[in-house]
């Protein structure tokens, strides 16, 4: 069981300087001069410290992530072509994230992802402008909707919706930084947001399968020490 | 025959109609304003069935008097009436077909009870007995009366019919007062009285609502098809109102009396040291989320203290339902819907005790007082402009380093960009907010390589969790991406929310 209830910091000289030259940059502190409250708020400090503390148990050497932690993962393998597997994480909320899942044949391309276009189908999904509570203005999609193109020095995929709803949002960032699909697909490399109207995502759910089923379908591939 | 103007002894000489001839101011002012009315249309109101202070109301020029309180019915009626026995006596059983009972301090109560009162001293006194029965305290009331709609149709049918008739006299031009007022009139000095209590515009509403007892009691409304034949009349240059026009009302109004207190505010600040409690009341498809809340813990111990109807709880911002409030606490304030009484600085400072002993020490409160109009800036205070403090456990990828404790601490009013975060984009705009933290401070955990604590000074409305873990790249700069590598947040508290000077 990790030590929790002592934070050492008083073994690092370092640590404690750099505790006091910032308490000392914190304009309230500065005034007072007296002692005895100076003691005191020390005191006060410490009991908040072990509060802090009290009640994190064992800290994992992993933790399980953000996105382990707030979202369902469901994954769709060969997508309107084989190759094509894509991920959709599912918030509580019911928002989807989109993006390419491990497996996707884009990644054996030599050199990886090199460019992403959101210009297809009948507009430029990246310049969408979604405003207000209620998501006017946003893209109805259907599962088979094209997202984007991304393209490889050998060949160019389409990536689509997977999910029927209104499209809120794409990661325009991938434009140019379309290397983040190659370093972090499942994070910061994600394609868009879509959200499906309840009675759509219950028809839909059906064509996805799970992470266990995922992990199971593509172990072969997936055992490859460049992947996972 | 109720006679007010009889004085129990005396040397005065009794007339005829049972008035003194000294005796009692008020009274002797009333008798000589009803003899100074329009003979002739007193006669005629009366012959229709208009009760004897809508009379008076209708036909006197001088301002409708309290005084007409203390008279009976019967009397006012005998001191209009010119002496002739043969003026027809009110049939016991009709209301006037005007104020449907009303000034006549006649009404049926929620039994359907008929009550008559004879005069305004009598009628306060059974209004106090409902009034009492809601239990408030209080030291001073607003009175506010609701009548009929009808009520005012048929004051104008009846008017109608006067200009028919009496056009040109001058007492018909002066503005009449309505029953309600009348009845405010009448009534406000005995309630005083009877009460105990001041009248103002005060945060304790008394409410008289008279309501018809069934459409028959439509009093002089015409119908249909005699307000057509009248405004064609009208239109060809012919006005006539006839005595026919008019029904005799049999049923009074229904009288409710309601009462209610304008809403009292309690302040303090509290602590939330669980982190499955959410803030407010959290329910999704008839489940509860987490185990209780801020708002009920507290709003359940005040509200029985109050003898209120409801609360309302309102916080200086907010925190997740796992994160914890700790440090000084946060505003919050409960307002009380019709309190019956408001609780002792004492018995506040109980209940404050009481939360704060609970076995689960769940919520814990400070400072619970009353609080004035001033509760609302109080509030305001806490909210956007004010700077927030966190304690959060961060994870990150690989050990941590000494550069990275500088480096993190050395970065002070860091503007960072955050997209509405994917947990609230369901419910918020998809918007791009700016944001500072003002400073950061890190302490190494014992044991623990890749944890830490990280204390932040941020700006209100930043979403910390997000700028920890990055919302997949959502939240710029991030945790992660000052660190250059993945980071989490394990937990979350708030240490501070700083209100200017208290």
């Amino acid at each position: 069981m990790e030590e929790t209830q002592n934070i050492d910091v008083t073994k690092n000289p370092e640590g404690e300087d750099a505790i006091e030259s910032t308490k000392q940059k914190q304009p309230e502190e500065v005034e007072h001069h007296c002692d005895e409250q100076q003691k005191q708020s020390q005191c006060e400090e410490d009991e908040l410290r072990k509060l802090l503390l009290s009640d994190i148990g064992e800290l994992p050497l992993s933790p399980p992530s953000a996105i382990q932690v707030n979202f369902v993962s469901y994954f769709i393998t060969g997508f309107t072509k084989p190759g094509h597997d894509q991920y959709i994480y599912r918030h509580a909320n019911g928002l989807c994230v989109i993006g390419l899942a491990p497996t996707h044949i884009a990644f054996k391309d030599q050199g990886g992802i090199t460019n992403i276009d959101f210009n297809v189908g009948k507009s430029d999904r990246s310049v969408l402008k979604v405003s207000g509570k209620r998501k006017k203005n946003a893209m109805r999609s259907e599962s088979n909707t094209a997202l984007c193109k991304v393209s490889t020095a050998n060949d160019s995929y389409i990536v689509r919706c997977c999910v029927k709803g209104s499209l809120l949002e794409v990661n325009e960032r991938l434009i140019k930084q379309p290397q983040l699909l190659n370093s972090s697909a499942d994070r910061e490399g994600y394609i868009a947001i879509i959200m499906p109207r309840p009675a759509d995502w219950t028809k839909n759910k059906e064509s996805l399968i799970t992470l266990e089923e995922y992990k199971e379908k593509k172990q072969d591939i997936l055992l490859e020490p460049c992947l996972l | 025959m109720a006679d007010e103007t009889k004085p129990a002894s005396g040397d005065s000489a009794g007339l005829s109609n049972g008035l003194v001839s000294h005796g009692d101011h008020k009274s002797r002012r009333v008798y000589q304003a009803a003899r100074s009315l329009h003979s002739g249309a007193v006669k005629d109101l009366l012959s229709l069935g208009v009760c004897e202070r809508c009379v008076f109301r209708l036909v006197s020029v001088e301002a409708f008097d309290s005084d007409l309180s203390s008279v009976s019915a019967s009397t006012l009626r005998s001191w209009l009436e010119s002496g002739d026995e043969e003026a027809a006596s009110s049939e016991e059983s009709s209301c006037c077909i005007v104020c449907l009972g009303v000034l006549q301090f006649v009404f049926s109560d929620a039994k359907q009870t008929l009550l008559r009162s004879e005069c305004g001293s009598d009628y306060a006194a059974r209004v106090t007995d409902l009034v009492k029965q809601e239990g408030h305290e209080f030291d001073s009331f607003g009175l506010e009366v609701s009548v009929p709609a009808t009520i005012l149709e048929n004051e104008r049918a009846v008017l109608l019919y006067l200009k028919g008739k009496y056009n040109s006299e001058s007492w018909l031009q002066s503005e009449k007062i309505s029953v309600k007022d009348a009845l405010k009139v009448l009534v406000l000095d005995p309630l005083k009285v009877s009460l105990g209590a001041k009248s103002d515009s005060s945060s304790f509403q008394i409410r008289l609502t008279y309501s018809k007892a069934s459409d028959e009691a439509q009093g002089a409304s015409e119908t249909t098809r005699e307000r057509k034949k009248r405004k064609t009349d009208e239109e060809n240059g012919s006005t006539s109102m006839s005595e026919n026009s008019f029904e005799k009302v049999y049923e009074p109004c229904i009288l409710s009396v309601h009462c209610n207190k304008m809403p009292i505010f309690f302040s303090g600040r509290y602590f939330k040291y669980s982190r499955n409690v959410s803030q407010t009341r959290w329910i999704i498809d008839d489940e509860r989320m987490g185990e209780a809340s801020v708002e009920e813990l507290i709003g359940e111990n005040i509200l029985p203290a109050c003898l209120g109807d409801s609360y309302k709880f309102h916080a200086a911002g907010r925190e997740d339902i796992d994160v914890r409030m700790l440090g000084s606490g946060r505003p919050f304030l409960i307002e009380v819907q019709n309190s019956r009484k408001c609780p002792s600085q004492q018995s506040l400072t109980e209940i404050e005790e009481k939360i704060n002993k609970s076995e689960k020490k769940l919520v814990g409160v400070k400072d619970l007082k009353f609080i004035g109009s001033q509760c609302w800036a109080m509030m305001r205070e806490g909210e956007a402009e004010k700077q927030k403090q966190y304690a959060a456990i961060v994870w990150i990828a690989r050990p941590v380093e000494e550069k990275d404790i500088d480096s993190i601490s050395s970065l002070k009013e860091l503007k960072i960009l955050q997209k509405t975060p994917v947990r609230v984009l369901h419910r918020r705009s998809p918007l791009e907010r700016e944001r500072t933290i003002h400073w950061m401070k890190v302490e190494k955990i014992k044991g623990s390589s890749h944890y830490f604590l990280l204390h932040l000074c941020t700006q209100a409305g930043t979403y910390i969790k997000e700028f920890v873990h990055g919302d997949l790249g959502r939240t710029t700069p991030s945790m992660g991406s000052i660190l250059g590598c993945r980071a989490e947040i394990i937990q979350l508290d708030v240490t501070d929310v700083k209100m200017g000077d208290s």
